[in-house]
């Protein structure tokens, strides 16, 4: 090796340029205030607080959920771009780019695999993040409005899978279209309107596939996009993660190299002395509990990100993502499924399309946004369950939700409305059926949990934990229970 | 709160007289605003709906009457079309599912669980009797029937947007 005095003169050469200088203002940080102070300078370090709180560093605590979420949508737009120079949004083509993609250019069937695997992993780990949050009671003050864009995003990250998986134009892709502008459709008075808008027409086909595409690649992660950095700017803004009140346990605190936090020369309190009052950022801020973001939250970050990447790299080697066969316009496959994360959906509007498809997924977003604003106590925060009875009724929620369910869906094969009622009104069976009777059963249950223990932490803890439970139910009978034609099938036969 | 120089009386007596007022002047510049920002959020909106489509025709030719023998219910999956001939004449049903719009599958003999011709939807399981009703399932309403013509040349015409009762039959 070359460490000789030519190889560090020339080193010295390049990092004194004026050019270089330009580019990097300061040199490495040796000290933790230049580290600081690096966070601060740097466009994108400055995304993170200089000092972090060692319990928001916890792993079990956060589980990184958030952050790996966020990764994985750097790598959708990355594998996205890419993919875009191959694809073309015809009806007659898009099939055909699927099929050159994997087998005749370079690295693009890793690609799209790639791009698969994360958008998965999306679906799957915003909803665990939001889990972490609301368990965590994280939505808290000042943080509610934060939660309400994490809804959002929920959707926004929906909406994207949804357009997504209809590009390659495919068997699925043509049915879950259909299928999905049918449910828009469903809404009264304006359903119809909404259902054009999406299909650019009345018909499934080329205009549905541009609108989708568009859709797909400039609206949806433009706002993704905006409602990301708001979320994170909310995140700093807000204090930082949120943590159990109090000083940090000194058993958990991460050594700061160099002993104690002393405030150094260069700290100044210029922001502070301007902004008066005890906003969260001024009041529960205690630098000395704290620790430099660099190296802690920083290194940290980046290994996160190469464990993800490797993760979705290597998932995408070995697990191909489908392609079923070309769209058949005019016969569905069977049975005709949506992707996992849908089947819970398609259940339940498989008892009812205005029930299932439009009033319960629109009431739980809007009960998910409102859960701050109704659950106003203060009590909680950054503590799992809340306390050891929040802990319970999570338990009896996820439990008990299973035997009404699937006594609900046996009921509903045996003794459904229109089995002795053939020809009773569409309402009858919009108002009786397993969807309808869920929603009241696990709403009437959070109340009387609510009643009962007298908290709304308590009620918000087994509204949640019964919807879960419940969906998580519904996705399972929908991927494994349901055969040709919606049929109870069993896996193993 | 009343200004001095606000009240009606002294604004007309005033020499002000005939200047507009500043809460004239703010109203009309706030709906002003408004207006320029409703305006073309309404104009791409309706922007978004095209005028004119390229879509499929409505009014389909499906064959002659002497392909279809009577007492046959025929299924054209192209056109998403059953053809039924019975004594009385030919009828056209929509093979388009009422619930989602799945293409619900051709019909069956009679089972022990289902006493008459039914056919199944693939996509949520709903099943439909030969003049359209909801046997099971979450279809909200009967398949539709669409009405059949004869054109000037004899051949059969469905017209997918006019929807007729299940009684109206082409009697050939
Ligand atoms: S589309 Fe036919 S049952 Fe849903």
């Amino acid at each position: 090796m070359m460490t000789d005095g030519r190889t560090s003169g020339i080193i010295h050469r390049v990092t004194g340029s004026r050019l270089w200088k330009s580019v990097f203002r300061h040199g490495y940080p040796a000290t933790d205030l230049d580290r600081m102070s690096a966070m601060f300078t740097n466009f994108f370090l400055h995304l993170l607080p200089a000092k972090v709180h060692p319990n928001s560093l916890r792993l079990t605590y956060t589980w990184a959920l958030g952050m790996v979420t966020f990764y994985l949508m750097v790598i959708q737009f990355v594998t996205g771009f890419l993919l875009m120079f191959f694809y073309i949004p015809v009806t007659d083509l898009a099939y055909h780019n699927m099929k050159d993609l994997q087998f005749a250019v370079s690295f693009g069937l890793l690609l799209r695999n790639m791009h698969r695997w994360a958008a998965h992993g999306m679906v799957a780990l915003v909803f665990l993040h939001m889990g972490r949050v609301f368990y965590t009671a994280s939505y808290r003050p000042p943080r509610e409005f934060n939660w309400t864009m994490g809804v959002l995003l929920w959707l926004v990250t929906l909406f994207l899978s949804f357009t997504g998986y209809l590009l390659p134009w495919d068997q699925l892709a043509f049915w879950a279209i259909t299928v999905g502008t049918s449910i828009a459709g469903y809404p009264p008075w304006i359903g119809e309107t909404i259902r054009t808008l999406m299909l650019g027409g009345h018909q499934v086909g080329q205009g549905a596939l541009l609108r989708f595409y568009v859709l797909h690649v400039a609206i949806l992660p433009a706002m993704l996009c905006l409602l990301v950095a708001i979320h994170f700017w909310r995140v700093r803004k807000d204090g930082g993660l949120s943590r159990p009140e109090g000083p940090s346990p000194k058993s958990t605190a991460i050594p700061v190299a160099g002993g104690r936090f002393v405030p150094g020369p260069q700290k100044t309190y210029t922001l502070m002395e301007v902004v008066r009052g005890t906003s969260p950022m001024v009041g529960a801020q205690r630098p000395e509990d704290e620790v430099p973001a660099w190296p802690h939250l920083l290194f940290r970050l980046i290994v996160l990100f190469q464990v993800v990447l490797g993760v979705v790299v290597l998932l995408a080697i070995v697990f191909d993502a489908p392609l079923e066969e070309l769209a058949n316009p005019t016969h569905p496959p069977n049975p005709a499924k949506a992707p996992w994360y849908f089947l819970g959906l398609q259940e339940l509007v498989s008892y009812s399309a205005l029930v299932g498809g439009v009033v319960i997924p629109g009431l739980l977003v809007l009960g998910l946004m409102g859960i701050p604003y109704i659950d106003r106590a203060r009590e909680g925060e950054g503590i799992w369950f809340t306390s050891a009875l929040g802990k319970r009724i999570a338990a009896w929620s996820f439990v008990g939700t299973i035997p009404y369910t699937m006594g609900l869906l046996f009921l509903n094969a045996r003794f459904g409305v229109r089995r002795f009622a053939p020809e009773a009104p569409q309402g009858v069976v919009d108002l009786l059926n397993p969807a309808t009777l869920l929603l009241a059963a696990i709403v009437a249950f959070s109340v009387i949990v609510g009643w009962r223990t007298g908290s709304r932490r308590m009620a918000a803890i087994a509204l949640f934990s019964a919807f879960v439970s419940a969906y998580v139910l519904l996705m399972i009978i929908g991927t494994c229970f349901r055969g040709p034609n919606w049929d109870w099938a069993l896996p193993w036969l | 709160m009343p200004k001095p120089g606000s009240s009606p009386e002294s604004i007309d007596n005033s020499p002000d007289k005939g200047r507009i007022s500043r809460r004239v002047l703010l109203g009309t510049g706030w709906c002003g605003f408004l207006l320029s920002i409703v305006g073309p959020a309404l104009a791409n909106i309706r922007f978004l709906f095209p005028n004119v489509v390229y879509e499929g025709p409505t009014l389909l030719k499906v064959g002659r009457p002497e392909d279809y023998a009577s007492g046959t219910i025929t299924f054209l999956d192209e056109q998403r079309l059953f053809i039924m001939r019975d004594p009385e004449g030919l009828r056209a049903l929509s093979a388009i599912c009422t619930h989602l719009r799945c293409t619900t599958g051709p019909f069956m003999p009679p089972t022990a669980e289902w006493k008459e011709d039914h056919s199944r939807c693939p996509c949520h399981g709903s099943i439909f009797a030969k003049d359209g009703r909801v046997l099971q399932g979450p279809a909200p309403r009967p398949l539709e029937f669409y009405r059949v013509s004869l054109a000037p040349d004899g051949r059969l015409v469905v017209d997918t947007a006019a929807v007729v009762d299940k009684g109206d039959v082409l009697k050939v």
